[in-house]
Protein backbone atom coordinates (compact mmCIF):
# COMPACT_ATOMS: atom_id res chain seq x y z
CA UNK A 1 0.00 0.00 0.00
CA UNK A 2 2.88 2.32 0.70
CA UNK A 3 5.04 1.28 -2.21
CA UNK A 4 3.31 3.15 -5.00
CA UNK A 5 1.68 5.92 -3.02
CA UNK A 6 2.93 8.64 -5.34
CA UNK A 7 1.45 7.07 -8.43
CA UNK A 8 -1.99 8.54 -9.23
CA UNK A 9 -4.64 5.82 -9.41
CA UNK A 10 -7.23 5.58 -12.14
CA UNK A 11 -10.30 6.13 -10.01
CA UNK A 12 -12.27 4.65 -7.21
CA UNK A 13 -13.39 1.56 -9.14
CA UNK A 14 -9.82 0.37 -9.68
CA UNK A 15 -9.04 0.89 -6.00
CA UNK A 16 -12.09 -1.04 -4.90
CA UNK A 17 -11.60 -3.92 -7.33
CA UNK A 18 -7.94 -4.25 -6.33
CA UNK A 19 -9.02 -4.38 -2.71
CA UNK A 20 -11.61 -7.08 -3.50
CA UNK A 21 -9.05 -9.27 -5.30
CA UNK A 22 -6.65 -8.84 -2.38
CA UNK A 23 -9.43 -9.83 0.05
CA UNK A 24 -10.36 -12.95 -1.92
CA UNK A 25 -6.69 -14.02 -2.03
CA UNK A 26 -6.28 -13.55 1.73
CA UNK A 27 -9.47 -15.50 2.43
CA UNK A 28 -8.27 -18.33 0.18
CA UNK A 29 -4.90 -18.42 1.92
CA UNK A 30 -6.48 -18.43 5.37
CA UNK A 31 -8.90 -21.20 4.48
CA UNK A 32 -6.08 -23.30 2.98
CA UNK A 33 -3.91 -22.78 6.05
CA UNK A 34 -6.84 -23.91 8.21
CA UNK A 35 -7.14 -27.08 6.16
CA UNK A 36 -3.44 -27.94 6.13
CA UNK A 37 -2.84 -26.95 9.77
CA UNK A 38 -5.56 -29.35 10.90
CA UNK A 39 -4.46 -32.22 8.66
CA UNK A 40 -0.71 -31.97 9.15
CA UNK A 41 -0.82 -31.52 12.93
CA UNK A 42 -3.76 -33.75 13.72
CA UNK A 43 -2.70 -36.54 11.41
CA UNK A 44 -5.69 -38.83 11.17
CA UNK A 45 -8.86 -37.04 12.35
CA UNK A 46 -10.84 -40.23 12.87
CA UNK A 47 -8.12 -41.93 14.93
CA UNK A 48 -9.54 -40.26 18.05
CA UNK A 49 -12.82 -42.13 17.51
CA UNK A 50 -10.89 -45.36 17.57
CA UNK A 51 -8.88 -44.42 20.65
CA UNK A 52 -12.00 -43.33 22.53
CA UNK A 53 -13.51 -46.72 21.78
CA UNK A 54 -16.42 -45.11 19.96
CA UNK A 55 -15.91 -47.18 16.83
CA UNK A 56 -14.40 -50.50 15.82
CA UNK A 57 -11.41 -50.59 13.43
CA UNK A 58 -13.74 -51.71 10.62
CA UNK A 59 -16.13 -48.84 11.23
CA UNK A 60 -13.23 -46.37 11.30
CA UNK A 61 -11.99 -47.77 8.00
CA UNK A 62 -15.45 -47.35 6.47
CA UNK A 63 -15.78 -43.83 7.88
CA UNK A 64 -12.38 -42.94 6.49
CA UNK A 65 -13.43 -44.13 3.06
CA UNK A 66 -16.79 -42.35 3.16
CA UNK A 67 -15.10 -39.10 4.25
CA UNK A 68 -12.56 -39.46 1.46
CA UNK A 69 -9.68 -39.55 3.95
CA UNK A 70 -7.98 -42.43 2.10
CA UNK A 71 -7.36 -40.13 -0.89
CA UNK A 72 -4.08 -38.16 -1.20
CA UNK A 73 -3.97 -34.89 0.75
CA UNK A 74 -4.00 -32.73 -2.39
CA UNK A 75 -7.16 -34.42 -3.71
CA UNK A 76 -8.79 -33.95 -0.29
CA UNK A 77 -7.81 -30.27 -0.38
CA UNK A 78 -9.28 -29.73 -3.85
CA UNK A 79 -12.46 -31.50 -2.74
CA UNK A 80 -12.63 -29.27 0.35
CA UNK A 81 -12.19 -26.11 -1.76
CA UNK A 82 -14.77 -27.10 -4.36
CA UNK A 83 -17.17 -28.06 -1.55
CA UNK A 84 -16.62 -24.66 0.03
CA UNK A 85 -17.61 -22.95 -3.25
CA UNK A 86 -20.80 -25.00 -3.38
CA UNK A 87 -21.52 -24.27 0.29
CA UNK A 88 -20.81 -27.88 1.24
CA UNK A 89 -18.60 -28.11 4.32
CA UNK A 90 -18.79 -31.88 4.83
CA UNK A 91 -20.65 -33.83 7.51
CA UNK A 92 -20.28 -34.00 11.28
CA UNK A 93 -18.40 -37.06 12.53
CA UNK A 94 -20.82 -37.57 15.40
CA UNK A 95 -24.26 -36.77 14.05
CA UNK A 96 -23.57 -37.31 10.31
CA UNK A 97 -25.52 -34.12 9.63
CA UNK A 98 -24.21 -31.61 7.06
CA UNK A 99 -21.85 -29.08 8.72
CA UNK A 100 -23.52 -26.24 6.78
CA UNK A 101 -26.91 -27.07 8.30
CA UNK A 102 -25.51 -27.37 11.82
CA UNK A 103 -23.79 -23.99 11.47
CA UNK A 104 -26.86 -22.33 9.90
CA UNK A 105 -28.97 -23.44 12.88
CA UNK A 106 -26.66 -21.77 15.38
CA UNK A 107 -25.82 -18.69 13.29
CA UNK A 108 -28.82 -16.45 14.17
CA UNK A 109 -28.16 -16.64 17.92
CA UNK A 110 -24.51 -15.66 17.48
CA UNK A 111 -25.25 -12.98 14.87
CA UNK A 112 -27.77 -11.40 17.23
CA UNK A 113 -25.29 -11.42 20.10
CA UNK A 114 -22.35 -10.17 18.01
CA UNK A 115 -24.31 -7.38 16.27
CA UNK A 116 -25.80 -6.11 19.52
CA UNK A 117 -22.33 -6.39 21.03
CA UNK A 118 -20.85 -4.36 18.17
CA UNK A 119 -23.50 -1.68 18.74
CA UNK A 120 -22.51 -1.52 22.42
CA UNK A 121 -18.81 -1.50 21.51
CA UNK A 122 -19.27 1.53 19.21
CA UNK A 123 -21.52 3.32 21.67
CA UNK A 124 -19.22 2.82 24.66
CA UNK A 125 -16.02 3.24 22.62
CA UNK A 126 -17.03 6.49 20.90
CA UNK A 127 -18.35 7.94 24.17
CA UNK A 128 -15.22 7.08 26.15
CA UNK A 129 -12.92 8.19 23.31
CA UNK A 130 -14.61 11.56 22.75
CA UNK A 131 -14.79 12.26 26.50
CA UNK A 132 -11.13 11.39 27.03
CA UNK A 133 -10.07 13.63 24.09
CA UNK A 134 -12.43 16.46 24.99
CA UNK A 135 -11.84 16.63 28.74
CA UNK A 136 -8.25 15.41 28.55
CA UNK A 137 -6.98 17.55 31.43
CA UNK A 138 -9.88 16.92 33.83
CA UNK A 139 -10.50 13.95 36.07
CA UNK A 140 -13.52 12.99 33.95
CA UNK A 141 -11.25 12.60 30.92
CA UNK A 142 -8.75 10.57 32.90
CA UNK A 143 -11.56 8.41 34.26
CA UNK A 144 -12.75 7.74 30.69
CA UNK A 145 -9.20 6.89 29.59
CA UNK A 146 -8.61 4.48 32.46
CA UNK A 147 -12.01 2.84 31.95
CA UNK A 148 -10.98 2.23 28.34
CA UNK A 149 -7.73 0.71 29.62
CA UNK A 150 -9.61 -1.57 32.01
CA UNK A 151 -11.97 -2.64 29.22
CA UNK A 152 -9.08 -4.00 27.15
CA UNK A 153 -7.35 -5.64 30.10
CA UNK A 154 -10.22 -7.48 31.79
CA UNK A 155 -11.07 -10.88 30.33
CA UNK A 156 -14.66 -11.36 29.14
CA UNK A 157 -14.87 -14.55 31.20
CA UNK A 158 -14.42 -12.49 34.38
CA UNK A 159 -16.48 -9.38 33.49
CA UNK A 160 -19.25 -11.72 32.34
CA UNK A 161 -19.37 -13.59 35.64
CA UNK A 162 -19.06 -10.31 37.57
CA UNK A 163 -21.98 -8.92 35.55
CA UNK A 164 -24.05 -12.04 36.25
CA UNK A 165 -23.36 -11.84 40.00
CA UNK A 166 -24.22 -8.12 40.17
CA UNK A 167 -27.30 -8.70 38.04
CA UNK A 168 -28.54 -11.46 40.35
CA UNK A 169 -27.93 -9.24 43.38
CA UNK A 170 -29.87 -6.30 41.85
CA UNK A 171 -32.58 -8.64 40.63
CA UNK A 172 -32.98 -9.92 44.17
CA UNK A 173 -33.79 -6.39 45.32
CA UNK A 174 -36.03 -5.22 42.48
CA UNK A 175 -37.50 -7.40 39.75
CA UNK A 176 -36.91 -5.69 36.37
CA UNK A 177 -39.61 -5.73 33.74
CA UNK A 178 -38.75 -7.92 30.76
CA UNK A 179 -35.66 -9.21 32.51
CA UNK A 180 -35.52 -12.17 30.17
CA UNK A 181 -34.29 -9.96 27.32
CA UNK A 182 -31.84 -8.29 29.70
CA UNK A 183 -30.51 -11.62 30.98
CA UNK A 184 -30.28 -13.30 27.58
CA UNK A 185 -29.19 -10.48 25.30
CA UNK A 186 -28.54 -7.04 26.81
CA UNK A 187 -26.25 -8.23 29.61
CA UNK A 188 -24.06 -10.55 27.50
CA UNK A 189 -23.96 -8.14 24.55
CA UNK A 190 -23.02 -5.12 26.66
CA UNK A 191 -20.21 -7.01 28.38
CA UNK A 192 -19.00 -8.36 25.03
CA UNK A 193 -19.13 -4.82 23.63
CA UNK A 194 -17.31 -3.42 26.65
CA UNK A 195 -14.35 -5.70 25.92
CA UNK A 196 -13.99 -4.26 22.40
CA UNK A 197 -14.83 -0.69 23.44
CA UNK A 198 -11.43 -0.06 25.03
CA UNK A 199 -9.50 -0.40 21.77
CA UNK A 200 -12.07 1.69 19.88
CA UNK A 201 -11.93 4.43 22.55
CA UNK A 202 -8.15 4.56 22.36
CA UNK A 203 -8.16 4.94 18.57
CA UNK A 204 -10.95 7.55 18.68
CA UNK A 205 -8.97 9.56 21.23
CA UNK A 206 -5.65 9.31 19.36
CA UNK A 207 -7.25 10.05 16.01
CA UNK A 208 -9.20 13.05 17.38
CA UNK A 209 -6.07 14.49 18.97
CA UNK A 210 -4.28 14.15 15.64
CA UNK A 211 -7.00 15.83 13.57
CA UNK A 212 -7.39 18.58 16.16
CA UNK A 213 -3.89 19.73 15.16
CA UNK A 214 -5.06 20.36 11.57
CA UNK A 215 -5.02 23.90 10.13
CA UNK A 216 -8.77 23.82 9.45
CA UNK A 217 -9.38 23.35 13.17
CA UNK A 218 -7.30 26.46 13.84
CA UNK A 219 -9.33 28.26 11.15
CA UNK A 220 -12.54 27.14 12.83
CA UNK A 221 -11.22 28.42 16.11
CA UNK A 222 -10.38 31.77 14.48
CA UNK A 223 -14.00 31.97 13.30
CA UNK A 224 -15.03 31.80 16.94
CA UNK A 225 -16.32 28.21 16.97
CA UNK A 226 -16.30 26.64 20.44
CA UNK A 227 -14.07 23.74 21.51
CA UNK A 228 -16.82 21.12 21.78
CA UNK A 229 -18.35 22.00 18.43
CA UNK A 230 -14.94 21.98 16.71
CA UNK A 231 -14.25 18.55 18.16
CA UNK A 232 -17.58 16.95 17.28
CA UNK A 233 -18.29 18.68 13.96
CA UNK A 234 -14.94 19.52 12.38
CA UNK A 235 -12.61 16.90 13.79
CA UNK A 236 -14.72 13.79 14.27
CA UNK A 237 -15.42 12.98 10.62
CA UNK A 238 -11.81 13.11 9.43
CA UNK A 239 -10.91 11.15 12.56
CA UNK A 240 -13.27 8.31 11.66
CA UNK A 241 -11.42 6.20 8.99
CA UNK A 242 -9.03 4.54 11.47
CA UNK A 243 -11.99 3.94 13.76
CA UNK A 244 -13.90 2.23 10.95
CA UNK A 245 -10.98 -0.07 10.11
CA UNK A 246 -10.55 -0.93 13.77
CA UNK A 247 -14.26 -1.62 14.14
CA UNK A 248 -14.01 -4.12 11.29
CA UNK A 249 -11.13 -5.85 13.12
CA UNK A 250 -13.12 -5.77 16.32
CA UNK A 251 -16.13 -7.27 14.52
CA UNK A 252 -14.06 -10.37 13.86
CA UNK A 253 -12.73 -10.39 17.43
CA UNK A 254 -16.29 -10.04 18.67
CA UNK A 255 -16.97 -13.31 16.92
CA UNK A 256 -14.12 -14.85 18.90
CA UNK A 257 -15.45 -13.12 22.01
CA UNK A 258 -18.86 -14.72 21.56
CA UNK A 259 -17.17 -18.07 22.20
CA UNK A 260 -16.50 -16.98 25.78
CA UNK A 261 -19.71 -14.99 26.24
CA UNK A 262 -21.86 -17.91 25.13
CA UNK A 263 -20.12 -20.17 27.63
CA UNK A 264 -20.48 -17.67 30.49
CA UNK A 265 -24.17 -17.02 29.86
CA UNK A 266 -24.96 -20.58 28.70
CA UNK A 267 -26.29 -19.22 25.40
CA UNK A 268 -26.52 -21.47 22.35
CA UNK A 269 -24.56 -20.39 19.28
CA UNK A 270 -21.51 -20.88 17.08
CA UNK A 271 -19.10 -20.38 19.97
CA UNK A 272 -20.61 -23.22 21.99
CA UNK A 273 -20.65 -25.30 18.83
CA UNK A 274 -16.93 -24.69 18.27
CA UNK A 275 -16.00 -25.61 21.85
CA UNK A 276 -18.08 -28.80 21.86
CA UNK A 277 -16.81 -29.85 18.43
CA UNK A 278 -13.20 -29.42 19.62
CA UNK A 279 -13.84 -31.35 22.82
CA UNK A 280 -15.50 -34.15 20.84
CA UNK A 281 -12.83 -34.16 18.14
CA UNK A 282 -15.47 -33.39 15.49
CA UNK A 283 -12.97 -31.82 13.09
CA UNK A 284 -15.26 -31.05 10.10
CA UNK A 285 -17.32 -28.68 12.26
CA UNK A 286 -14.28 -26.98 13.81
CA UNK A 287 -12.66 -26.63 10.39
CA UNK A 288 -15.84 -25.24 8.82
CA UNK A 289 -16.33 -22.72 11.62
CA UNK A 290 -12.76 -21.41 11.51
CA UNK A 291 -12.82 -21.22 7.69
CA UNK A 292 -16.07 -19.27 7.93
CA UNK A 293 -14.58 -16.95 10.54
CA UNK A 294 -11.59 -16.29 8.28
CA UNK A 295 -13.84 -15.46 5.33
CA UNK A 296 -16.00 -13.26 7.54
CA UNK A 297 -12.93 -11.44 8.81
CA UNK A 298 -11.49 -10.74 5.36
CA UNK A 299 -14.89 -9.60 4.07
CA UNK A 300 -15.48 -7.23 6.96
CA UNK A 301 -11.95 -5.89 6.65
CA UNK A 302 -12.44 -5.34 2.93
CA UNK A 303 -15.78 -3.58 3.46
CA UNK A 304 -14.18 -1.38 6.10
CA UNK A 305 -11.46 -0.27 3.68
CA UNK A 306 -14.06 0.51 1.03
CA UNK A 307 -16.15 2.38 3.61
CA UNK A 308 -13.06 4.35 4.63
CA UNK A 309 -12.66 5.50 1.00
CA UNK A 310 -16.24 6.75 1.14
CA UNK A 311 -15.79 8.66 4.39
CA UNK A 312 -12.46 10.20 3.44
CA UNK A 313 -12.16 10.79 -0.33
CA UNK A 314 -8.46 11.66 0.11
CA UNK A 315 -7.67 7.99 0.74
CA UNK A 316 -8.83 7.00 -2.78
CA UNK A 317 -5.73 8.49 -4.34
CA UNK A 318 -3.11 6.87 -2.18
CA UNK A 319 -3.88 3.19 -2.37
CA UNK B 1 5.93 9.25 42.02
CA UNK B 2 2.30 8.17 41.61
CA UNK B 3 3.50 6.76 38.33
CA UNK B 4 6.00 4.52 40.00
CA UNK B 5 3.70 3.38 42.77
CA UNK B 6 1.61 1.42 40.25
CA UNK B 7 4.77 -0.12 38.78
CA UNK B 8 5.92 -1.19 42.28
CA UNK B 9 2.48 -2.62 43.02
CA UNK B 10 2.51 -4.54 39.72
CA UNK B 11 5.94 -6.04 40.31
CA UNK B 12 4.91 -6.74 43.91
CA UNK B 13 1.80 -8.63 42.82
CA UNK B 14 3.66 -10.75 40.29
CA UNK B 15 6.42 -11.58 42.80
CA UNK B 16 3.80 -12.41 45.43
CA UNK B 17 1.94 -14.78 43.09
CA UNK B 18 5.06 -16.53 41.92
CA UNK B 19 6.72 -16.59 45.35
CA UNK B 20 3.65 -18.02 47.09
CA UNK B 21 3.25 -20.71 44.45
CA UNK B 22 6.78 -21.90 45.23
CA UNK B 23 6.90 -21.40 49.00
CA UNK B 24 3.44 -22.62 50.05
CA UNK B 25 3.66 -26.10 48.46
CA UNK B 26 6.98 -26.55 50.35
CA UNK B 27 5.52 -25.82 53.78
CA UNK B 28 2.02 -27.22 53.34
CA UNK B 29 1.22 -30.69 52.03
CA UNK B 30 -2.47 -30.07 51.20
CA UNK B 31 -3.17 -31.66 47.84
CA UNK B 32 -4.95 -29.17 45.52
CA UNK B 33 -6.64 -32.04 43.67
CA UNK B 34 -7.98 -33.94 46.70
CA UNK B 35 -11.00 -33.07 48.87
CA UNK B 36 -10.06 -31.97 52.38
CA UNK B 37 -13.46 -31.24 53.88
CA UNK B 38 -17.18 -30.77 53.19
CA UNK B 39 -18.01 -29.16 49.81
CA UNK B 40 -18.89 -25.45 49.45
CA UNK B 41 -17.77 -24.32 52.90
CA UNK B 42 -17.58 -20.54 53.19
CA UNK B 43 -14.24 -18.83 53.97
CA UNK B 44 -15.51 -18.39 57.57
CA UNK B 45 -16.22 -22.11 58.02
CA UNK B 46 -12.97 -23.30 56.44
CA UNK B 47 -10.32 -20.57 56.59
CA UNK B 48 -8.81 -18.90 54.76
CA UNK B 49 -10.84 -19.22 51.53
CA UNK B 50 -13.33 -22.07 52.01
CA UNK B 51 -13.79 -25.16 49.85
CA UNK B 52 -15.08 -25.73 46.31
CA UNK B 53 -17.92 -27.92 45.02
CA UNK B 54 -15.80 -31.06 45.52
CA UNK B 55 -14.55 -30.08 48.97
CA UNK B 56 -11.06 -29.09 47.81
CA UNK B 57 -9.21 -26.29 49.62
CA UNK B 58 -9.66 -23.10 47.56
CA UNK B 59 -6.62 -21.36 49.10
CA UNK B 60 -4.32 -24.23 48.10
CA UNK B 61 -5.78 -24.34 44.61
CA UNK B 62 -5.40 -20.57 44.09
CA UNK B 63 -1.80 -20.62 45.33
CA UNK B 64 -0.83 -23.63 43.22
CA UNK B 65 -2.52 -21.91 40.26
CA UNK B 66 0.00 -19.09 40.62
CA UNK B 67 2.50 -21.33 38.88
CA UNK B 68 0.31 -22.91 36.21
CA UNK B 69 -1.26 -20.10 34.18
CA UNK B 70 1.63 -17.61 34.59
CA UNK B 71 4.16 -20.35 33.81
CA UNK B 72 2.18 -21.65 30.86
CA UNK B 73 1.89 -18.12 29.45
CA UNK B 74 5.63 -17.62 29.91
CA UNK B 75 6.39 -20.74 27.85
CA UNK B 76 3.83 -19.64 25.24
CA UNK B 77 5.41 -16.17 25.05
CA UNK B 78 8.88 -17.67 24.61
CA UNK B 79 7.53 -19.76 21.71
CA UNK B 80 5.90 -16.68 20.15
CA UNK B 81 8.99 -14.50 20.50
CA UNK B 82 11.38 -17.17 19.20
CA UNK B 83 9.26 -18.31 16.25
CA UNK B 84 7.89 -14.87 15.35
CA UNK B 85 11.15 -13.04 16.04
CA UNK B 86 13.29 -15.41 13.99
CA UNK B 87 10.85 -15.28 11.07
CA UNK B 88 10.73 -11.48 11.36
CA UNK B 89 14.52 -11.27 11.47
CA UNK B 90 14.88 -13.53 8.42
CA UNK B 91 12.23 -11.55 6.52
CA UNK B 92 13.77 -8.18 7.35
CA UNK B 93 17.40 -9.12 6.68
CA UNK B 94 16.91 -11.25 3.56
CA UNK B 95 14.32 -9.03 1.86
CA UNK B 96 13.21 -10.01 -1.65
CA UNK B 97 10.91 -12.95 -2.31
CA UNK B 98 11.55 -14.60 1.08
CA UNK B 99 10.41 -11.41 2.83
CA UNK B 100 7.28 -11.27 0.67
CA UNK B 101 6.45 -14.95 1.31
CA UNK B 102 6.88 -14.60 5.09
CA UNK B 103 4.79 -11.42 5.21
CA UNK B 104 2.09 -12.95 3.02
CA UNK B 105 1.98 -16.13 5.14
CA UNK B 106 1.73 -14.23 8.42
CA UNK B 107 -0.93 -11.91 7.00
CA UNK B 108 -2.97 -14.93 5.91
CA UNK B 109 -2.72 -16.42 9.39
CA UNK B 110 -3.76 -13.03 10.79
CA UNK B 111 -7.04 -13.35 8.89
CA UNK B 112 -8.00 -15.84 11.60
CA UNK B 113 -8.49 -14.10 14.97
CA UNK B 114 -5.75 -15.19 17.40
CA UNK B 115 -8.09 -16.93 19.81
CA UNK B 116 -9.74 -18.93 17.01
CA UNK B 117 -6.36 -19.87 15.54
CA UNK B 118 -5.32 -21.12 18.98
CA UNK B 119 -8.59 -23.07 19.26
CA UNK B 120 -7.99 -24.59 15.84
CA UNK B 121 -4.55 -25.76 16.98
CA UNK B 122 -6.08 -27.27 20.13
CA UNK B 123 -8.62 -29.01 17.88
CA UNK B 124 -5.73 -30.47 15.89
CA UNK B 125 -3.69 -31.61 18.89
CA UNK B 126 -6.44 -32.59 21.31
CA UNK B 127 -7.52 -30.73 24.48
CA UNK B 128 -4.67 -30.81 27.04
CA UNK B 129 -2.78 -28.12 28.97
CA UNK B 130 0.34 -28.71 26.86
CA UNK B 131 -1.55 -28.19 23.62
CA UNK B 132 -3.11 -25.01 25.05
CA UNK B 133 0.40 -23.66 25.68
CA UNK B 134 1.60 -24.60 22.18
CA UNK B 135 -1.57 -23.23 20.59
CA UNK B 136 -1.33 -19.88 22.38
CA UNK B 137 2.39 -19.64 21.55
CA UNK B 138 2.12 -20.51 17.87
CA UNK B 139 -1.24 -18.74 17.50
CA UNK B 140 0.32 -15.39 18.40
CA UNK B 141 3.47 -15.93 16.30
CA UNK B 142 2.10 -14.46 12.99
CA UNK B 143 1.30 -11.17 14.73
CA UNK B 144 4.75 -11.12 16.28
CA UNK B 145 6.37 -11.66 12.86
CA UNK B 146 4.77 -8.45 11.62
CA UNK B 147 5.62 -6.41 14.73
CA UNK B 148 9.23 -7.58 15.03
CA UNK B 149 9.84 -7.18 11.30
CA UNK B 150 8.80 -3.51 11.53
CA UNK B 151 11.09 -3.01 14.54
CA UNK B 152 14.03 -4.70 12.76
CA UNK B 153 13.48 -2.74 9.55
CA UNK B 154 13.63 0.57 11.44
CA UNK B 155 17.20 -0.22 12.47
CA UNK B 156 18.14 -1.77 9.14
CA UNK B 157 17.30 1.45 7.34
CA UNK B 158 19.58 3.55 9.56
CA UNK B 159 22.58 5.17 7.89
CA UNK B 160 25.17 3.32 9.97
CA UNK B 161 23.81 -0.01 8.78
CA UNK B 162 24.04 1.14 5.17
CA UNK B 163 27.60 2.25 5.92
CA UNK B 164 28.34 -1.15 7.42
CA UNK B 165 27.00 -2.89 4.30
CA UNK B 166 29.19 -0.60 2.18
CA UNK B 167 32.17 -1.72 4.27
CA UNK B 168 31.40 -5.31 3.35
CA UNK B 169 29.43 -6.63 6.34
CA UNK B 170 27.26 -9.63 5.54
CA UNK B 171 23.67 -10.22 6.67
CA UNK B 172 24.36 -12.34 9.72
CA UNK B 173 26.99 -9.88 11.00
CA UNK B 174 24.52 -7.01 10.64
CA UNK B 175 21.79 -9.00 12.34
CA UNK B 176 23.97 -9.95 15.31
CA UNK B 177 25.97 -6.71 15.67
CA UNK B 178 23.52 -3.98 14.70
CA UNK B 179 19.94 -5.16 14.59
CA UNK B 180 19.57 -7.41 17.65
CA UNK B 181 21.56 -5.25 20.14
CA UNK B 182 19.69 -2.11 19.09
CA UNK B 183 16.23 -3.65 19.21
CA UNK B 184 16.46 -5.76 22.36
CA UNK B 185 14.69 -3.19 24.56
CA UNK B 186 11.86 -2.80 22.10
CA UNK B 187 11.61 -6.58 21.75
CA UNK B 188 11.44 -6.92 25.53
CA UNK B 189 8.55 -4.48 25.77
CA UNK B 190 6.80 -6.20 22.83
CA UNK B 191 7.30 -9.54 24.58
CA UNK B 192 5.85 -8.14 27.81
CA UNK B 193 2.75 -6.94 25.95
CA UNK B 194 2.54 -10.36 24.34
CA UNK B 195 2.78 -12.02 27.73
CA UNK B 196 -0.43 -10.23 28.76
CA UNK B 197 -2.11 -11.54 25.61
CA UNK B 198 -0.76 -15.04 26.18
CA UNK B 199 -2.03 -15.00 29.76
CA UNK B 200 -5.46 -13.85 28.65
CA UNK B 201 -5.43 -16.50 25.88
CA UNK B 202 -4.32 -19.33 28.17
CA UNK B 203 -6.88 -18.61 30.87
CA UNK B 204 -9.60 -18.15 28.24
CA UNK B 205 -8.86 -21.51 26.63
CA UNK B 206 -8.69 -23.30 29.97
CA UNK B 207 -11.90 -21.49 30.99
CA UNK B 208 -13.54 -23.01 27.90
CA UNK B 209 -12.48 -26.45 29.16
CA UNK B 210 -9.80 -26.96 26.51
CA UNK B 211 -7.19 -27.99 29.10
CA UNK B 212 -9.13 -31.25 29.26
CA UNK B 213 -8.49 -32.15 32.90
CA UNK B 214 -11.02 -30.36 35.16
CA UNK B 215 -9.11 -31.17 38.35
CA UNK B 216 -5.97 -29.08 37.68
CA UNK B 217 -5.67 -26.07 40.02
CA UNK B 218 -5.61 -23.57 37.16
CA UNK B 219 -7.33 -20.17 37.46
CA UNK B 220 -9.31 -20.39 34.19
CA UNK B 221 -10.53 -23.89 35.08
CA UNK B 222 -11.50 -22.67 38.56
CA UNK B 223 -13.33 -19.64 37.12
CA UNK B 224 -15.38 -21.95 34.93
CA UNK B 225 -16.13 -24.32 37.82
CA UNK B 226 -17.24 -21.35 39.92
CA UNK B 227 -19.86 -20.43 37.32
CA UNK B 228 -22.28 -23.02 38.70
CA UNK B 229 -22.18 -21.46 42.19
CA UNK B 230 -22.45 -17.72 41.65
CA UNK B 231 -25.45 -17.55 44.01
CA UNK B 232 -24.46 -19.86 46.87
CA UNK B 233 -20.67 -19.46 46.73
CA UNK B 234 -19.72 -16.45 44.55
CA UNK B 235 -16.14 -16.40 45.87
CA UNK B 236 -15.41 -19.58 43.92
CA UNK B 237 -15.58 -17.55 40.69
CA UNK B 238 -14.56 -14.15 42.08
CA UNK B 239 -11.21 -15.24 43.57
CA UNK B 240 -9.65 -16.82 40.45
CA UNK B 241 -11.28 -14.09 38.32
CA UNK B 242 -9.63 -11.37 40.40
CA UNK B 243 -6.30 -13.22 40.32
CA UNK B 244 -6.44 -13.40 36.50
CA UNK B 245 -7.48 -9.75 36.12
CA UNK B 246 -4.87 -8.41 38.57
CA UNK B 247 -2.13 -10.36 36.81
CA UNK B 248 -3.17 -9.02 33.38
CA UNK B 249 -3.37 -5.44 34.74
CA UNK B 250 0.07 -5.80 36.38
CA UNK B 251 1.67 -7.09 33.18
CA UNK B 252 0.00 -4.33 31.14
CA UNK B 253 1.39 -1.73 33.56
CA UNK B 254 4.88 -3.26 33.31
CA UNK B 255 4.68 -3.28 29.51
CA UNK B 256 3.65 0.38 29.43
CA UNK B 257 6.47 1.24 31.85
CA UNK B 258 9.03 -0.62 29.72
CA UNK B 259 7.96 1.19 26.56
CA UNK B 260 8.09 4.56 28.39
CA UNK B 261 11.70 3.84 29.36
CA UNK B 262 12.86 3.55 25.75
Amino acid sequence: MVSNSDRPSNGALATVSRRVIEGVLTAWAAVSLTFFALRLIAGDPVASLLSQGLASPDQVENLRRSLGLDAPLLIQYLKFLSGLFRGDLGTSLYTSRPVGTVIAEQLPATAQLALTGLGFALLIGLTLGVISAWKEETSLGQFAASTAGLATALPVAFTGILGLILYRQILGVMPILGHDVVRRLILPASLLGFASAGAIARVVQASLKETMKGPYILAARARGIGHGFRLLWHALRPALPPVVSLTALEAAFLFAGTVVTETVFSRPGLGRLLVTSILQGDYPIAQGLVALAAMFYTTSHMLADILAFTIDPRLRRVT
Amino acid sequence: MRHHLSVFLSIGWLLLVFGMSIVVPMISDTNPRQPVSEPLLSPAQHPPLGTDALGRDVWTRIVHGGRISPGASLVATIITVLVGGIAGLIASSMGGWLDRVIVWLSNSFLAIPGLLLAMLLVAAMGPRLLTVILAVGFGAAPGFVRLSRTVFLQIREQNYVTASIALGANRSWIASHHILPNTKNQLLSLATTHYAWAFMGTTTLTFLGLAGDPSIPEWGVMLNAGRAHIIDAPWLALLPGCAISLTILAVHRLGAWLSEME
